[in-house]
């Protein structure tokens, strides 16, 4: 078992925002899809809902979540009841918390990238003999990979960087609960800034490979060839 | 592709996370400004009785809401009594646990002007900084003593609110505000020699009490730390940081009659 | 032979398409009309893509849509809307596109492939695809580096891999350059016959179907105007213009006369022959024409293969009726190749033009001519008339 704090924060780190990314492309990818063909008055509607995370503030996010996972409401004794655990303050709460608030950051890249590549394609594909899941995996995927890498990539980054919704529904429980962004807090907190400025500077190291790889990859001429 | 997101996969289910519950630690929510000296007196304590007691520390009254909706914590060190008393009225806690573990007093703070007096207070006039009056017991005893001192009116709108007195503490230091209101206990632990200690009678003491939750699974634990903090040997100790009446013997005590 | 049964209404573009009508898969079937005709959303409600038409369409007896309604027994509220409909994926139609829409991210051979994988019997081969639409070169390359032509061979073999029942086409060649064209459409018909692959052919270009098809489909404003063989109709369309009937006025076209002539092999003739060829009309008839028409400009090889000759297969071609003359009598001092000798078969005048139709060998002709001529001349129906046109008056859509 790692006790090494900082090593356990960035372990949790990783685990909560792998498991919102895979989580958000999973279901981000029907939605976007769902958005990117739909044409009623309601697409209007839905994208604004998509898009609440963008401006609400992590706070306010952070404590309608808290009431609503706490033992007290319905969602939250649901949970209790179906695994036996409480939901507030556990690490599937801050891996719901995140894929809440990170879902524009894959969504609307998925949405546009599907939008783009339009009908005539998938059109072609039809009169070909394949099915809705085989155009999808045969012409839309490779024709949105970069767009999928963005989107994936955006998610992570952006849960990494969570801080406020992650303390209020978390609760800052060391090894559970206790990211990177919290962690480093706590040090400044603390008055332990060598440490801080360690956890920062890796933190800020490794946003940038992350940004740059997005970036490379988005360059090459590889990627989506205009149909 | 799919070998990222396989090896995602397993990487994921490889690290244990959740440990069971006889191991966990003791988990003492702290408010921040008791934090540094509380990790302290937990560090002697773990040597001494081989245990492993953890800190959370925030904001009371963020601690105090996720406790309320069920935070898995077994000990609250408020930084005021009033949510300690509002989660006894919850009946979430073990009967009579609450209890007074440090009374904070108040200092006036600057890390850029020259000397600090008594006629500081009365030429000053620029931005003052203190802790949000309506959610940090700091804040709300600062106020209090600028209304005792008649001195609320004059600075009302020229107040620096800061979310806790960690975060005051920070703008005064950083010298991004010339002059605010601290806890003395902050004077202390950061060796600030340029400060005024504010009369006592103006304002009421910060009474930090702390409480054991019921649902703990440590209170047999709780209870020993809960006597540890408020024996008279810490009692002493906690003098000397700057909370209770250890303020006296310090040469820059000043008379209320002094100022005005 | 199969037949395609259609009895449906759609709204498209403000107007309603409204079809009932019985279609032979047999050989190539021309569908014609202006833009905003319907032509496309027909096509692409046989094909499956167009979910907005009402009624049936049926292929054989399997029932492609039928959105008609069914009475339930059980239900108090009364009829019940129950609406078949297989997906375009399901009919065994393929389409090929105007805009070629090859996938990006294949090459030619994998986007080939893509159709070959997702047909069912697989008697086709890639390999075989490729020959047929001269591609072999280009199979490996990136489908976006192709030219216009180049990819709609792509297309088109694509589509043909799918072994498809009916080949729809949708304007395939209107964004080509004319040579591009003339290499697919002669490419479209080797294709048809030697896979026996029925085909409509969707165009706005009369000249192109006249080409291509054995039958066409006339569309006007959302309806069927005609039907039949493509020779009779362009006939009949020459009539169009004289009606004063508003309908029609979208079709009327330039009056010609269709020909479908098998091509004269003298073996005692010089091979170039003044550059002229000949196509026969009867035992005692004959039409001259250019022969650069049969010949491909870019190789100077002939389109026509000695197989063709052998079959005596005939050849397309026509005539404006503007560039027909009439005369009384028949000359030899003429420098007009070209003199026939018929019999006036319909005079028809509207304002000072004046359309004359003349059965000559089994074929009708038509021809333009002036008021002041027709008096002049005292032309009357049952006539004896001798007509005359150049060699270069007889076009084909290949020049």
């Amino acid at each position: 078992m790692v006790t090494n704090p900082d090593l356990l924060a960035l372990i949790t780190t990783m685990k909560m925002a792998g498991l919102t990314t895979l989580i958000l492309l999973l279901l981000g990818t029907p939605l976007a899809w769902y958005l990117a063909k739909m044409k009623s008055r309601f697409k209007v509607i839905i994208e604004a809902i998509v898009a609440l995370p963008l401006v609400l503030p992590p706070t306010v996010l952070g404590f309608y979540l808290l009431l609503a996972f706490s033992p007290q409401s319905l969602p939250g004794q649901l949970w209790q009841q179906a695994t036996g655990q409480q939901l507030a303050f556990s690490f599937s709460a801050i891996v719901i918390g995140s894929v809440l608030y990170s879902l524009p950051f894959v969504v609307q890249p998925l949405q546009k990238a599907f939008e783009q590549l339009g009908d005539s394609l998938l059109e072609a594909g039809a009169v070909l003999g394949a099915s809705p899941i085989d155009r999808f995996f045969n012409i839309v995927l490779p024709l949105t990979k970069a767009s999928f890498i963005t989107a994936a990539s955006l998610g992570f980054a952006h849960t990494v960087g969570e801080f406020g919704v992650v303390l209020m529904i978390g609760g800052n429980i060391p090894g559970e609960t206790r990211v990177l962004s919290i962690a480093l807090f706590v040090h400044v907190e603390a008055f332990n800034y060598a440490k801080a400025h360690l956890l920062a500077g890796s933190l800020l190291i490794g946003s940038m490979i992350l940004l740059a790889l997005i970036y490379l990859i988005n360059f090459k001429p590889l990627r989506e060839v205009k149909p | 592709m799919t070998l990222f997101l396989g090896v995602l996969l397993v990487l994921l289910i490889i690290f244990p996370h959740q440990a069971n519950a006889s191991q966990k630690p003791l988990r003492i929510a702290v408010s921040s400004n008791f934090s540094v000296v509380l990790q302290t007196l937990a560090d002697e304590f773990n040597q001494k009785h081989q245990s492993n007691i953890q800190l959370i520390s925030g904001s009371t009254g963020a601690l105090f809401q996720q406790l309320r909706h069920g935070a898995p914590f077994d000990m609250f060190f408020a930084a005021d009594s009033i949510r300690p008393r509002k989660l006894e009225a919850l009946d979430m806690i073990v009967a009579n646990s609450r209890i007074t573990y440090a009374q904070g007093n108040l200092a006036l703070y600057s890390a850029s002007k020259a000397k600090i007096d008594q006629e500081t207070i009365k030429h000053y006039s620029a931005r003052l900084a203190i802790a949000n009056p309506n959610n940090a017991p700091y804040g709300k005893a600062a106020k209090q003593c600028l209304i005792s001192l008649g001195l609320w009116d004059k600075y009302q709108n020229k107040l620096i609110i800061g979310s806790n007195i960690n975060q005051t503490f920070q703008q005064i230091r950083s010298q991004s505000v010339e002059l605010g209101i601290v806890a003395f206990s902050q004077i202390l632990q950061n060796n600030i020699t340029n400060f005024l200690l504010l009369p006592s009678s103006c304002y009421q003491k910060v009474n930090q009490q702390l409480v054991i939750m019921k649902k703990s699974k440590h209170i047999k634990l709780a209870k020993k730390f809960s006597h540890f903090i408020t024996s008279s040997e810490i009692y002493v100790r906690l003098n000397k940081l700057g909370y209770y009446n250890g303020i006296l013997t310090l040469q820059q005590a000043v008379s209320p009659s002094k100022i005005d | 032979m199969s037949t395609l049964s259609l009895d449906i209404n759609c709204q498209f573009n403000g107007f309603l398409l409204s079809l009932k009508q019985d279609l032979k898969l047999k050989g190539i079937t021309g569908i014609y009309g202006h833009s905003g005709s319907g032509k496309s959303t027909l096509l692409r409600i046989i094909a499956g893509l167009n979910n907005q038409a009402t009624g049936t369409v049926k292929f054989n007896d399997i029932v492609l849509l039928d959105s008609s309604l069914v009475d339930t027994i059980l239900s108090s509220n009364g009829n019940r809307r129950k609406k078949t409909f297989i997906k375009p994926q399901a009919r065994n139609f393929s389409l090929v596109f105007q805009d070629n829409r090859l996938f990006p991210h294949l090459n030619v051979r994998e986007n080939l492939a893509f159709a070959a994988k997702r047909c069912s019997h697989s008697r086709l081969k890639v390999s075989e695809v490729l020959k047929l639409t001269e591609l072999e070169s280009l199979a490996e390359s990136s489908v976006t580096t192709l030219s216009g032509g180049e990819q709609q061979r792509v297309a088109l073999a694509r589509a043909i891999l799918t072994e498809p029942k009916l080949l729809l086409l949708d304007e395939p060649l209107s964004a080509l350059d004319q040579n591009s064209k003339n290499v697919l459409l002669k490419m479209l018909i080797n294709i048809q016959k030697r896979l026996d692959l029925p085909m409509f052919y969707v165009s706005h270009s009369l000249d192109e179907l006249q080409q291509i098809s054995d039958n066409i489909l006339v569309l006007s404003k959302g309806e069927v105007v005609d039907y039949g063989d493509i020779h009779q109709i362009i006939h009949q369309l020459n009539y169009a213009g004289a009606d004063s009937d508003s309908d029609l006025s979208q079709l009327i076209i330039h009056q010609q006369t269709s020909l479908a002539l098998p091509l004269k092999v003298n073996y005692n003739q010089p091979e170039d022959n003044h550059g002229l060829k000949t196509l026969l009309l009867n035992d005692l008839q004959e039409i001259h024409f250019p022969a650069h028409l049969i010949k491909d400009h870019s190789t100077n090889k002939q389109f026509i293969t000695t197989n063709d000759l052998n079959e005596q297969v005939n050849l397309r071609f026509f005539i404006l009726a503007s560039d027909i003359s009439l005369c009384l009598e028949t000359t030899n001092n003429s420098s007009i190749v070209n003199h026939l000798h018929g019999v006036i078969s319909k005079i028809d005048c509207s304002n000072n033009n004046v359309l004359i139709t003349i059965d000559c060998a089994g074929q009708s002709f038509f021809a333009n001519i002036s008021s002041y001529s027709l008096d002049k001349l005292l032309l009357k129906e049952d006539q004896a008339i001798y007509m005359q046109f150049k060699a270069s008056a007889v076009r084909t859509f290949i020049t």
